[in-house]
This record gives C-alpha cells, structure tokens and sequence, in this order.
C-alpha cells in the first residue's frame, strides 16, 4: 500500500485515524508494517502488501 | 437463515469457492450484465471508486474500463489472489482485506461504492448498506448487484439453503432501514434467465447524510 491511502483508511472499529509503522518498502509501496487504530490501539497488520482490515474477530486465519 | 450467514463458514466457503467461482458465476453474471449495471452510473475517469466484496476481480475489470483506479476490498485474500493476477498488485487497483459491515474508510471517502455478488454473503446486509452510503460522498453513487428471488423450485431450495436472495421489496426495506431516500431498482440477466439479478442504484443525498446518528460510544 502506498502511504497517502492514510488518507482514506481508518480503524474499522471506530473509524478513528490509523497510524503507520513500516517494516519494509519497495519504492513507495509499503510491502511489510502495520497500520494502528489511535484511539484502539488495535494492530493491522499489512501483509505483502495489502492492508488487512478485517476487525479483529474475523482475522482468525 | 442460510448457513453462510456466518462468517468462519463463509471464509471457509470461498476458500474452495475461489477455485471454480469465475467459471461458476459467468451463467448468472455475464460481462453484458456488468455493462448494463456500470451504463446506470456517472463516471469520470478520475472519480474514487470501491468496490466491496471485489472477490476475484470480475466487477473490477469491468470498472476499470471507466476510470483509472479502483479501491478492492474483501474479506477473503483466498479469492483476491485470482484478482492479483488479472491486475498488478500494486497498479491500478488497491486492494484491502476488510469486512463490508465495518467498513475501514473514512466518511464521504469515495465518489462511487459497487458491490456485486457479495450483498447475498453479508449476515446483516442493512449495516453493510450503512456502511456503503457512510463511506459515499454526498451526491455520489451506490450501485449494488445480487441476486433476485429465483423462479424454479429447485434454485428456489437451493437459494435458501446457502444465500440470502431477495426481491425488489425486500430490496425496498433494506435501502429505506439503511437511510437511503433516492434508490430505483433494474432487475437484469442473460437471455435464459432475463431477472437472475437485481441491481439497486442509489445517489446518495446530502439529507440523507445530515440525517445519520452520531456513532455509539463502544
């Protein structure tokens, strides 16, 4: 994902503001990180890639 | 109440789904079908779309025809992964995992939300159209695809069995319970089975906006 889609992305939970912590890039994709509900505080890890969103009940795979 | 009306069996569902579901569903939802529902909305190439439930990428395509990106959400990486390798990864389309009842977007963020094929999976499909309008801009366009009642007896059991299908009144209660004022439906199909989908439109209203609660303490 690329950082300017903070923009648009928020906590599902609450819909607050996410913070952006990067693990690893590929130019301007953020490829490995996680994304962090502010007032949750809940981790949203982005995997190869892609942003995984999914509120914390349904992410049991 | 069918039994993918919970979401571990659903997840587990369009695992083995995602193997045969192009194949499957090009008899009830063809690419003349596609076309017929993007002819119901007003795009500009630059406009923010999403497409919710964008599964293996069918909608997707088809969106792109009309503007430059689109945003692809599902709940399923299972069945997005046929979608990675229709479209780069990280070209045109930007894809999420995320849930269609909690939606992970801002308010008003995007001009247009489609959701094709998905609305007959959400255990309760008023919050997901919630949802929907929440995330559309005032004035924008929200266009859903699912499945109408079937005629035959057959599909008719089998329809029970694992989805929700619904008419234009039961499409009626939901758009109303889900704040929408401005909605008209398109029943469309192949020439074999002319109403196989319903497809509702909705622009989305300023009124209709000013008129949402403020959002429950958690």
């Amino acid at each position: 994902m690329k950082k300017s889609l903070l923009d648009i992305l928020r906590d599902p939970l609450d819909k607050a503001e996410l913070d952006l912590e990067v693990d690893e890039r590929d130019g301007d994709e953020i490829v490995e990180g996680r994304l962090i509900g502010t007032e949750t505080g809940e981790v949203y890890p982005i995997e190869d890639g892609i942003p995984n969103l999914l509120p914390p009940d349904m992410r049991d795979e | 109440m069918g039994v993918l009306e919970n979401k571990t069996r659903a997840r587990l569902f369009y695992r083995y789904l995602s193997k045969v579901y192009d194949q499957v569903n090009k008899f009830i939802w063809t690419e003349e079908m596609r076309t017929e529902a993007l002819d119901l909305l007003e795009l500009d190439r630059d406009d923010r779309v999403l497409d919710v439930g964008c599964g293996t990428g069918f909608a997707t395509e088809g969106l792109l025809e009309r503007v430059d990106e689109v945003h692809g959400l599902d709940q399923s990486v299972h069945q997005m992964q046929k979608a990675f390798t229709k479209f780069d990864k990280h070209g045109r389309v930007r894809f999420f995992r995320g849930d269609a009842e909690r939606l992970p977007f801002a308010d008003d963020a995007f001009d247009v939300v489609w959701s094709s094929g998905s609305i007959e999976y959400w255990p309760n499909p008023v919050d997901a159209l919630v949802e929907l309008r929440r995330v559309c801009r005032p004035g924008g366009q929200v266009l859903v695809v699912g499945p109408n009642n079937p005629q035959t007896s057959v599909m008719k059991r089998v329809a029970d069995a694992i989805m929700l299908f619904y008419g234009e009144d039961e499409a009626d209660r939901m758009f109303v319970e889900a704040g929408y004022d401005s909605f008209r439906h398109v029943t469309m199909g192949p020439v074999y089975s002319p109403e196989v989908a319903i497809t509702t439109v909705a622009e989305v209203s300023a009124e209709s906006k000013r008129a949402d609660p403020e959002p429950l303490d958690a």
